[in-house]
């Protein structure tokens, strides 16, 4: 591609993501303006909500079209790693506006394009479609003036309140546009921007019920616990703010106003060379920290350098410190180990919420942010991330076994799949974990527009255990659940294939390469078994709760028969979308590893995964698998997979399909377990106690401290003042006073006793003199002497 | 107009407008109102043509007025506009023309107060405007006495405990300035000429421009020290914040968005104006100090709001501790071996610390008068007996939600990019530091949502007067379009502020980082041992 196609490229690819990313923000004023000044029964809003964001899936998809014919589909063709050719930039980068400039340093609204960027924005677009098309019908029960919560009580009876349905598609709409900002950031600091701003939107769905207190309280520990993630993500920021002075992902040139070009350095290109490969200076005599080596882009003064750069040094462990920081957001937007409590909290919200911001979208953008910015991550870091995956995806899947809540299951189900994709990006399987990234977005969406159909047919009912045999009431949401089912367990048929092209679902595909990743990175480092044990382990153990789901919910004779008998098949305006998503959750992966969808992603795989890392990390100790050593296992892993699943599937089968084994038996034989995970691993409790009461206490002391020693110590020192001040009038009273008193009357008594000398004799007169004169001669005869 | 006299224009608006008032009669509660808004509104339309006269690529100062004043003492009538000075006139403008629309729930003795009222409003532009450390001492008190009026006749119950601690507390703070003047005043005169009072003046001699004239180390610290906690006092940094709780709960509404939105800033702008310039060795030596005490501030502050229970106080914590923000950004300017290390950083920290200081005095503003709509109705200010508006008021809880969420510093609302630039300027200066100050953001959080769900969110309403809820009226729904507008336009392109000051701040940064600090260095090892 030449530098003037190239350009242009760019511009009609920032034309039309802008356009599909404003889109909403407008339709969120319209909506929320219009809707409020308007009557209460117009489906309006929804439209406008529908339109905006169809009319940006359209924007998306014509770009990802456009990005195709420039490119004329390179990245489906070839089947060399990107890594091997460097001739065309893969990323289209520019500016919006410059918030802010303080000599070299820039923060900007900038958007990075590449084919990540139009996988999400295009896979955004299509699902929050889907989803609020589905609300239309979900959420009509808001269409009145007169809305009856049976959730909350008042001294009246149930509580009434007018119609909430235009707020509901504003928030929507104003989500929609925080996802699709983040998705096009083009540097870290806006990714935490629009990181905000989805979580503030995630608030006010979670609490779109506000009156419900369990609602608003699950809004504000969704934010607050992402703000923990969020403090961690600062110090990131903070560090490499300090040590790159830059934000932006990749560098690019600009022109500046003399109309030279000028190259704005970029963090990647900053930290890695060509070939993706970090330079590490081992600690020695000068220095006790071994360091990294930033180059300094400056110095180049070209887009591609080479040889011998110009730079300076940071220390190794602090740009471990940025990345785990980093990593801690997105532990807190993903809901990972240890932040992962908020999630099924958050089910709170209405389901088509959960189905688009909490599976689909905004959960995943920490997974995203954590691929975007794989880079910048040093092999501590990633093994880090792998853990904490490993860590999630086990407890997640354990909960998720005896959780009743059919929203709840799908909320720690998602935990958990989040956790399988940290894990495949923590392993080195970039691509695979983003992989999975796509294909969970659209099985999980379904999912929970499923139960979201199930809820509604039941009259808001969201306990399994009152359910059963539904599949007679709503064969549709039944069917296309049923294919969620099998695509989060990753079924497939084996050994048979039709013109090359395996039966399985996309689940089964991405799971297979991140299951396949991780077998490798465990052989090539043996002490790190369990990070390919426990996925394995934990892709039974999702086989077995999700058909738990689908046969306690769907199959058998009905439990609670007042919910089974006024069960319903939802409108056609709630089930048409369910079709579209089971129809993707089914065949967006289709031909897995040779198909569209990843080679796609992995034309965006930055250069230093295709071939694997040796003998790396400051221990020098760690190793990451390359494609080829993936390739070689592929094979093995899908088959160990496939076979755990049909495992779990097979015994939740005999749990609750055929009713075989009776569950409460095993509830009995391991209360103590069941208990432990029915408390949820016991984090709710922990982090009261450890966290929550100890700053209420801490802030009645500083209160305290204000109150008694900073105003007490003001009060007494007021004290004293008066006191003394009132003593100082005594003391002129008494004493002062007293003094002038006591001269004026002693000169007065000295007069009065005088009086009486005053004879009028001549004769003493001048005996008083003369007795004068002597006294006087004495006196002056002694000081003379 | 010409731009000589349109400084003076400015500041004394008001006080005709409180002449006219006081020839008025004093039941013609109407007229007087309406000259109270029109007094506001033309200096705020004043502030507005002085923004377009501005020239924001020039650093120094502009449109300089200087005429002899008290000859004797080489007092002048000086006045000047710069970057740092403008941004903060506008905002006195804007503040307080909402804040006289907020007015009306007054009913007490209107004369008084609207007398009062603009009679604060020219002490403080005085302030922003005056380039005589006299004339700016003039006007730091002819702002307080109103205020300490304001508050003690038309306050709560405890007004007059209230009214003479604010009194108390700035008038040390006054004497505590007085002392430095008197030193630079003294400092400044040599054989030939007598001492100056001229701000920069007095700046040039501080940074060792002027030739054979210098203002000792020892004389730079103890001024430094005496400036800072006159200065302090009134930001307010902990632990001279006490007053301010009590100001603003006795305070009226109006008053307190004033002394929320404008007052506290005077206090960060004559840190700025007047410490920094005049004493640089002195606040290099106390940066430890300084970082220290906005960090502590921040934390503080946020703590101390978490567990109030009156509506109002809250706010005012959090003013304690979004204030605190600015003085982390001024103050992290790092040396190492006589050297100012990452000028852009502390750049950035000062531009931070302005950008918070106007966020602020938007979003604190609201808040109070947020919180003065609802008191309006139900004269309470307990949290935990509130709860519901949302549902009864919801264009209301619209509004304070955004505000409030402004406050809470989420982006594309003004908290934000005050907050963020001066943390992640603050890690060049002091790592843990800078850690400390980024854990605000989960403790501002927590109290900000913990207080909308109870005052907002939940079925019903909890508290006395709940027959008094009405809808929002119109004009106080316009003060918080307002408000919110501003944050919005702030949060989303700061640059229209940073476009104003960036100049005038970083030439300030840059005359600081050349004063000679070699003399200084082995002070701050010490401190760092």
């Amino acid at each position: 591609m030449d530098p003037q196609t190239y350009q242009s490229t760019g511009e009609m690819l920032r034309n039309l993501l802008t356009l599909a990313w404003l889109l909403p923000l407008a339709g969120f004023v319209l909506e929320v303006f219009a809707g409020y000044w308007s009557h209460r029964l117009s489906r309006a809003a929804a439209y406008s909500a529908v339109f905006c964001i169809a009319a940006g899936f359209v924007c998306s998809f014509a770009a990802l079209m456009y990005w195709g014919h420039q490119t004329h589909w390179s990245a489906l063709e070839s089947h060399a790693s990107p890594a091997d050719h460097h001739d065309v930039l893969k990323y289209f980068s520019g500016t919006y506006y410059t918030l802010a400039e303080f000599g070299k340093l820039r923060i900007a609204i900038d958007y990075h394009i590449d084919s990540l960027t139009l996988v999400m924005f295009t896979m955004v677009t299509l699902i929050a479609t889907m989803i609020h098309i589905f609300a239309i019908g979900y959420m009509s029960d808001e269409l009145t003036e007169h809305y009856e919560d049976h959730q909350v009580h008042t001294a009246h009876g149930h509580f009434h309140r007018p119609g909430r349905f235009y707020m509901f598609f504003a928030y929507l709409s104003l989500f929609s546009f925080s996802m699709l900002g983040l998705v096009l950031a083009g540097n870290v600091f806006q990714v935490f921007v629009f990181w905000e701003l989805v979580g503030v939107c995630s608030y006010f769905l979670i609490g779109f019920y506000f009156e419900r207190k369990s609602a608003s309280t699950a809004a504000n520990k969704a934010f607050i616990m992402n703000r923990v993630g969020d403090f961690g993500f600062l110090i990131g920021l903070m560090i490499l703010w300090t040590w790159f002075g830059t934000f932006q992902f990749n560098e690019r040139v600009e022109s500046d106003a003399n109309g030279r070009d000028v190259v704005m350095p970029g963090l990647f290109d900053m930290l890695r060379d060509d070939h993706g490969n970090v330079t590490v200076l081992p600690a020695n005599d000068h220095d006790s920290y071994a360091r990294v080596f930033l180059a300094d882009p400056g110095h180049s003064g070209a887009l591609k350098h080479e040889g011998h750069k110009e730079g300076k040094t940071m220390p190794y462990f602090l740009l471990v410190v940025a990345g785990l920081g980093i990593f801690a957001g997105c532990v807190g937007k993903s809901a990972q180990f240890p932040l992962q409590t908020w999630l099924p909290d958050a089910m709170e919200g209405p389901t088509p919420v959960s189905a688009l911001v909490h599976s689909a979208t905004m959960v995943a953008a920490g997974v995203y942010l954590a691929g975007r910015f794989y880079p910048m991550f040093l092999p501590e870091v990633l093994l880090t991330i792998a853990y904490v995956g490993c860590i999630t995806l086990f407890m997640a899947a354990t909960i998720a076994v005896v959780a009743t809540d059919i929203k709840r299951v799908l909320a720690y189900s998602t935990i958990s799949q989040l956790g399988y994709m940290m894990l495949g990006i923590g392993v080195g399987g970039w691509t695979a974990g983003l992989f999975h990234l796509i294909t969970h977005a659209f099985f999980k969406s379904l999912m929970f527009l499923c139960s979201g159909s199930v809820i509604h047919g039941c009259h808001h009912e969201q306990e399994m255990p009152k359910m059963g045999g539904l599949i007679r009431k709503m064969p549709i949401t039944a069917y296309t659940m049923l294919v969620g089912v099998i695509a989060i367990c990753g079924l497939a048929i084996p050994g048979i294939s039709i013109f090359g092209i395996k039966i399985a679902f996309s689940g089964y595909h991405s799971k297979d390469a991140i299951i396949a990743t991780a077998m490798t990175f465990s052989q090539l480092n043996g002490s790190h078994f369990l990070l390919f044990v426990v996925p394995l382990l934990g892709a039974g153990i999702t086989a077995f709760y999700m058909f738990r789901l689908w046969f306690y919910t769907f199959i058998g004779q009905p439990r609670d028969h007042h919910v089974y008998d006024h069960a319903h098949e939802s409108p056609v305006v709630m089930w048409a979308p369910l079709i579209v998503l089971s129809f993707f959750a089914a065949f967006v992966a289709f031909k897995g590893e040779a198909g569209s969808l990843f080679k796609l992603l992995l034309d965006t795989e930055p250069a230093s995964v295709a071939h694997g890392l040796h003998d790396v990390g400051l221990a020098g100790d760690l190793n990451f698998p390359s494609h080829v050593g993936i390739e070689e296992n592929h094979k093995a892993a899908g088959l160990y997979a496939l076979l755990v699943a049909v495992m779990g599937t097979t015994l939740a089968y005999l749990f609750y399909g055929a009713r075989v084994l009776n569950p409460a038996e095993v509830k009995r034989q391991f209360a103590g377990v069941h208990n432990f995970l029915v408390e949820k691993w016991q984090f709710d409790i922990l982090y009261d106690a450890a966290f929550v009461r100890p700053v209420h206490v801490i802030a009645k002391w500083f209160v305290a401290f204000d109150r008694n020693v900073l105003d007490g110590f003001l009060h007494a020192t007021a004290r004293t003042a008066v006191s003394i001040a009132t003593l100082d009038r005594r003391f002129d009273e008494t004493v002062v006073d007293g003094l002038v008193n006591l001269v004026g009357n002693v000169t007065y008594d000295a007069g009065r006793s005088l009086r009486y000398v005053q004879t009028g004799r001549l004769r003493q007169y001048v005996m008083f003199i003369v007795l004068g004169v002597v006294g006087i001669w004495i006196v002056m005869r002694l000081f003379a002497a | 107009m010409s731009n000589e006299f349109l400084l003076s224009a400015i500041i004394f608006l008001p006080t005709v407008g409180a002449l006219v008032l006081s020839i008025m009669d004093g039941g013609a509660e109407k007229a007087l109102r309406k000259i109270g808004y029109f007094t506001t509104a033309a200096t705020f339309a004043l502030t507005l043509v002085l923004l377009a006269e501005f020239d924001s690529s020039v650093s120094g100062m502009q449109m300089e007025v200087k005429a002899e004043w008290i000859k004797n003492w080489n007092v002048n009538y000086q006045l000047g506009v710069d970057g740092i000075s403008l941004t903060l006139v506008l905002l006195t403008g804007l503040v307080c023309f909402l804040a006289m629309l907020a007015s009306d729930s007054i009913k007490k003795d209107i004369k008084g107060y609207l007398i009062l009222f603009l009679l604060l409003e020219t002490g403080m532009l005085g302030v922003f405007l005056s380039l005589d450390f006299f004339l700016f001492y003039v006007f730091w008190e002819v702002m307080l006495l109103p205020m300490y009026f304001l508050i003690g006749i038309w306050g709560g119950p405890r007004r007059e405990y209230a009214a003479m601690k604010f009194f108390l507390y700035t008038l040390v703070g006054s004497v505590l300035m007085l002392i430095a003047l008197l030193m630079f005043y003294f400092g400044s005169a040599t054989t030939t000429s007598p001492g100056s009072f001229d701000l920069l003046h007095l700046a040039r001699i501080g940074q060792g421009k002027v030739p054979g004239l210098v203002f000792s180390e020892t004389l730079q610290m103890t001024a430094f020290v005496l400036l800072f906690i006159g200065f302090a006092i009134k930001v307010p940094v902990v632990p001279f914040h006490t007053w301010l709780p009590d100001a603003h709960v006795e305070a009226p509404t109006p008053i307190s968005m004033i002394l929320a939105g404008v007052l506290l800033k005077m206090g960060g702008y004559g840190i700025l104006r007047i410490a920094f310039p005049i004493c640089p060795q002195g606040a290099q030596w106390a940066s430890y100090v300084l970082v220290f005490l906005g960090v502590l501030s921040i934390i503080y502050g946020a703590f101390a709001a978490m567990a109030q229970t009156d509506f109002k106080r809250l706010v005012a914590y959090s003013s304690v501790s979004h204030m605190g923000y600015v003085l982390l950004g001024i103050a992290v300017w790092k040396l190492s071996e006589g050297k100012t290390v990452g000028a852009e950083y502390w750049k950035m920290g000062m531009n931070g610390a302005m950008f918070q200081m106007l966020a602020h005095g938007i979003s604190s503003a609201g808040m109070f008068f947020m919180v003065g709509v609802i008191y309006d109705r139900v004269h309470h200010r307990d949290v935990n007996k509130f709860g519901g508006l949302m549902g009864l008021m919801p264009l209301y809880g619209g509004l304070a939600v955004g505000i409030f969420f402004a406050g809470l510093g989420l982006p594309g609302l003004c908290g934000f990019i005050g907050e963020v630039f001066t943390v992640l300027s603050a890690w060049n200066y002091h790592p843990i530091m800078a850690i400390i100050s980024a854990s605000g953001v989960i403790l501002t959080a927590g109290y900000i949502l913990w207080t909308i769900q109870r005052v907002f969110l939940g079925p019903e309403y909890k508290g006395p007067h709940p027959e008094a809820i009405t809808p929002i009226l119109p004009r106080e729904a316009f003060i918080g379009f307002v408000l919110l507008g501003f944050a919005i336009l702030l949060g989303v392109y700061p640059e229209s502020m940073f476009g104003l000051m960036r100049e005038s701040i970083n030439q300030l940064v840059n005359d600081l980082v050349k004063v000679d600090m070699s003399s200084l260095a082995g002070v701050n090892t010490l401190l760092k041992r």
